[in-house]
């Protein structure tokens, strides 16, 4: 079946929604493609996985997100041929999967699972060496890769290398399930509910380790979750998923909020787009308040000056290394000559802008100042939220999303 | 030390056995067929007769000489029969009333503490040879049916015993717990939650001691103890091979007839939603 | 004669005996292992196999010893070959039962993880199923050893080698001298040799079980 073909049975089943441009530019160096592909189990009617069409691109953690008995796993086992597909083709990292030999394909793409499914005769260090080890590789070699990969997953090797699993605790145990999915440095991996059987807390965790090594590795991940916040949160892109892996939509979480694609996506959202968006966005997306700045050394009545030439009523007074000290009001400079120095009213604790909106908010809620300051790193000013700042925000990304929708 | 699941769970019938897998290799428990839950599980006992038949029919219309002829007389081989029936139901029933009340008595809370030194004995005492005791208890009491029986007691009790014990010990704790919160007095929660929940297990044991029983009782021929094992041992002895085959065929009958019948009564009378 | 003299004067042909018993066991048990395996192997895939496999096992270990051993005695004639081929067929059930549960009690996610981390067919055997499914399987062999140890005693009726010899002697002299001795000899003996079986096998299982799965 040619590209071309391919394409546009793609876009006949619209399921990129905006995103299926995405499909055309490929799926880059580490990316995998599913082209047409169909699982029928013998002696069901409706196939499991029915004519998908989908790319997913290097270095992008895909989410594939949908109710039990939509096909998702089933989707992601087709990719490293833990399931052979009916038809269709499909590309990982470039190579036709079907051309190559699965146990081979499989000890290229790394492989995690609910509970990590760590053997329990073997230690940490066997578990996390056995794909080097069954690619051959020296012991030697193999040894200090091992003790890379725990530190990488933040484990200390010298504690943890010679246990046994169920020595772990169930979040530990899925830190060295992912150390063995990554241990001969493969550009995919694949991660089926990886998560979902341990706590909120640990899971939490876990999600933010995650992000982190991924910033560090890059590596092409298709991660099967039904759990939707944990898709917005993990997520560079989600497809959602309907019966027969039908993809109702693959875009960007922010796009998936703000644009529901059909009445199904919207269901599996289960309202509060609102909450969510709050929840995955973060402060420094939004545009800030600008009140005027003074600093102590400032002469009072040009801060004065400053003040009445905004429409805001007062200025923020900001430190040597600029970070914010003291709201400024007319009143406190009225009659000062010279710097203003120590005068006016010390600043709530700062919001920092790699908070979500979700934390601003809470922020703003608790504490009884109207306005806080916003820093960024170090403590640097940036800027200055207010319950409105945050409202406006998510106005406007409802209002951008009607309009992108509109031409489409 | 933890005690193998009730014969109906160690039927390989893909998910029974990996929920306890390491239970499944206690000696003398569970070894039996799996009994189906159609009309085919009555297949067995037809299918047991019908041989037994065919065999005796075959046997008697053979060319047999006077010896041989005697022993195989329908009467005789009859007698034989009921003479191992008695031997085993006899000594089953004793075993039951020695090895039942002592493994309840010895599970209580009181005599915990004698549980490891107990169940130590019963495992040493389950390495004797059946054939010792057997001939060892003739030696010292003399030959006979009520030697034979007192023999197959003591070699068939100690396992029962074990298999009582475990059977209780298996009660979830949380529900004798659950039974005394609830203000039952000790002797009821044995009455109303250990015993109905051990159940199971016992009756496993029942029918292991049966076939356990069914078995050691063809040695009691050794010792005059009567039984089928007569014909083997005068098959033997006189050299009639027609003779020591069909002691050996009706044993071994006799021995599957009664697993099947201890299997449908471990199915018929396990307590209903267990 | 008591029994301490009793033995101390049958020292030689006593330890001989022992001996030959527990070579015989051992020897049993080792085929039935071999076959009980490949059995194994060849039918835990299929329920339905496992099931023909087991009831088959099942029906033969119903049949009484001394009953199997008579209708071997037909085809096989008197002495080592009965005692050999009834021993090999009781220890058999446990071993073929055992392997048959514990290969299909090897959780399936494991199976699942090994297929993916790209582990070939023979080496999810060997490096996942078996190991994880060697506890069951040992503890059928130790089931097996203690039965054949038992009926072995019961093949000397059939003049099998071993220590059954001295119980059926003992029979044979009943009310004579040394009828009692020669029996307690024979029986106390293969207690001791059971329990030093046994002992064997906890501490093979204790080496061989790696810690991660010890219970």
């Amino acid at each position: 079946m040619s590209d071309g073909g391919a394409r546009e049975a793609g876009g006949a089943r619209e399921a990129g929604g905006p995103a299926t441009a995405a499909e055309d530019d490929g799926a880059g160096r580490g990316g995998i493609r599913l082209i047409n592909v169909t699982k029928r189990y013998p002696g069901q009617g409706t196939p499991a996985v029915d004519d998908v069409t989908m790319t997913i691109r290097s270095g992008e953690i895909v989410v594939l997100l949908g109710p039990s008995g939509s096909g998702k796993t089933t989707m992601m086992r087709l990719i490293n041929r833990l399931i052979e597909p009916t038809s269709g083709k499909i590309i990982v990292a470039g190579q036709d999967a079907m051309g190559l030999d699965p146990t081979e394909l499989r000890r290229h793409i790394g492989y995690v699972i609910q509970n990590a499914g760590l053997f329990p005769h073997m230690t940490v260090a066997t578990n996390v060496g056995l794909v080097p080890q069954m690619l051959k590789w020296d012991k030697k070699r193999i040894a200090e890769r091992v003790d890379e990969l725990l530190e990488l997953v933040d484990l200390d090797p010298a504690q943890y290398r010679d246990r046994y699993p169920r020595e772990l605790s169930g979040g530990q145990q899925q830190r060295v399930g992912v150390a063995r999915a990554l241990g001969a440095d493969p550009p995919a991996m694949l991660m089926d509910e990886p998560f979902g059987a341990l706590d909120p807390i640990t899971r939490g965790n876990l999600q933010d380790s995650l992000l982190r090594l991924q910033e560090e590795l890059g590596k092409t991940i298709v991660f099967v979750t039904h759990d939707i916040d944990e898709a917005l949160k993990l997520g560079d892109r989600i497809a959602i998923l309907d019966k027969g892996s039908r993809v109702a939509q693959y875009a960007t979480p922010q796009e998936i909020l703000l644009n529901p694609a059909d009445a199904y996506v919207e269901q599996f959202l289960g309202g509060g787009q609102a909450m969510r968006l709050l929840q995955f966005s973060r402060v420094a997306d939004v545009p800030l308040q600008d009140v005027p700045r003074a600093r102590t050394g400032d002469d009072a009545a040009d801060v004065r000056r400053r003040i009445e030439d905004s429409e805001i009523g007062f200025a923020i007074v900001l430190d040597e290394r600029d970070r914010p000290v003291r709201w400024a009001h007319p009143e406190d400079v009225e009659g000062v000559s010279g710097p203003i120095g120590e005068r006016g009213m010390a600043v709530a604790p700062p919001i920092r802008a790699r908070d979500t909106l979700q934390q601003a908010l809470e922020t703003l809620i608790q504490i009884e100042h109207e306005w806080v300051p916003v820093v960024g790193p170090r403590g640097v000013y940036r800027g200055t939220v207010t319950l409105g700042t945050l409202q406006n925000a998510i106005k406007d990304m409802k209002d951008r999303a009607r309009t992108r929708r509109r031409p489409s | 030390m933890s005690g193998g699941p009730p014969p109906a769970a160690a039927a390989p019938s893909g998910e029974a056995p990996a929920e306890n897998p390491a239970a499944a290799g206690e000696p003398r428990e569970s070894l039996h067929t799996p009994t189906g839950r159609s009309w085919r599980s009555w297949l067995e006992p037809v299918a047991i007769v019908l041989i037994g038949a065919a065999w005796l029919l075959y046997v008697e219309n053979s060319d047999l000489d006077s010896i041989a002829r005697r022993s195989l007389a329908t009467r005789y081989v009859g007698q034989k029969t009921w003479e191992h029936i008695e031997l085993t139901v006899v000594s089953t029933l004793a075993v039951l009333v020695i090895a039942i009340p002592l493994g309840v008595l010895l599970s209580r809370r009181w005599a915990r503490p004698a549980t490891p030194f107990v169940l130590a004995v019963a495992n040493i005492g389950q390495s004797a040879p059946a054939i010792g005791v057997v001939v060892l208890l003739a030696v010292i009491w003399g030959i006979g049916f009520w030697t034979a029986v007192v023999a197959l007691v003591a070699y068939g009790v100690l396992p029962a015993l074990r298999n009582t014990m475990v059977g209780l010990q298996q009660v979830d704790p949380t529900l004798t717990d659950a039974g005394r919160g609830i203000g039952m007095s000790p002797g009821t929660v044995l009455r109303r939650v250990e015993l109905p929940l051990a159940v199971p297990v016992i009756l496993a044991g029942i029918r292991t001691t049966l076939v356990l029983m069914v078995g050691t009782a063809s040695i009691a021929a050794f010792i005059s103890g009567g039984g089928l094992g007569d014909l083997i041992t005068s098959g033997v002895s006189t050299q009639r091979t027609p003779v020591l085959l069909t002691g050996c065929v009706l044993i071994a009958l006799l021995a599957l007839l009664i697993d099947w019948l201890g299997g449908m009564a471990t199915r018929l009378l396990a307590p209903k939603g267990l | 004669m008591n029994f301490w003299e009793y033995l101390d004067s049958r020292r030689e042909r006593l330890q001989f005996e022992t001996w030959q018993h527990a070579s015989m066991v051992f020897q049993c048990v080792l085929a039935a292992l071999v076959l009980g395996l490949l059995i194994g192997l060849a039918v835990y895939r299929s329920g339905r196999l496992s099931a023909v496999a087991t009831s088959t096992a099942g029906v033969i270990f119903t049949v009484p010893s001394l009953a199997l051993l008579g209708l071997l005695i037909t085809p096989l004639g008197l002495g080592v070959a009965p005692s050999v081929v009834a021993l090999t067929l009781y220890s058999l059930l446990p071993i073929v039962r055992n392997t048959i549960v514990g290969l299909a009690g090897v959780d399936r996610t494991l199976v699942d993880a090994a297929r993916g981390i790209g582990m070939t067919r023979t080496a999810i055997l060997l490096r996942v199923e078996l190991p994880l499914a060697w506890p069951v399987i040992l503890t059928g062999v130790r089931v097996s050893t203690q039965l054949a140890m038992g009926i072995g005693a019961i093949a000397a009726y059939v003049s099998g080698p071993g220590l059954g010899e001295q119980i059926f002697s003992g029979l044979a002299r009943l009310g004579g001298a040394n009828a009692i001795n020669m029996t307690l000899a024979g029986t106390v003996l293969i207690i001791i040799l059971a329990l030093l079986f046994d002992g064997c096998f906890v501490l093979i299982g204790r080496l061989t079980t790696p810690r991660g799965v010890r219970v």
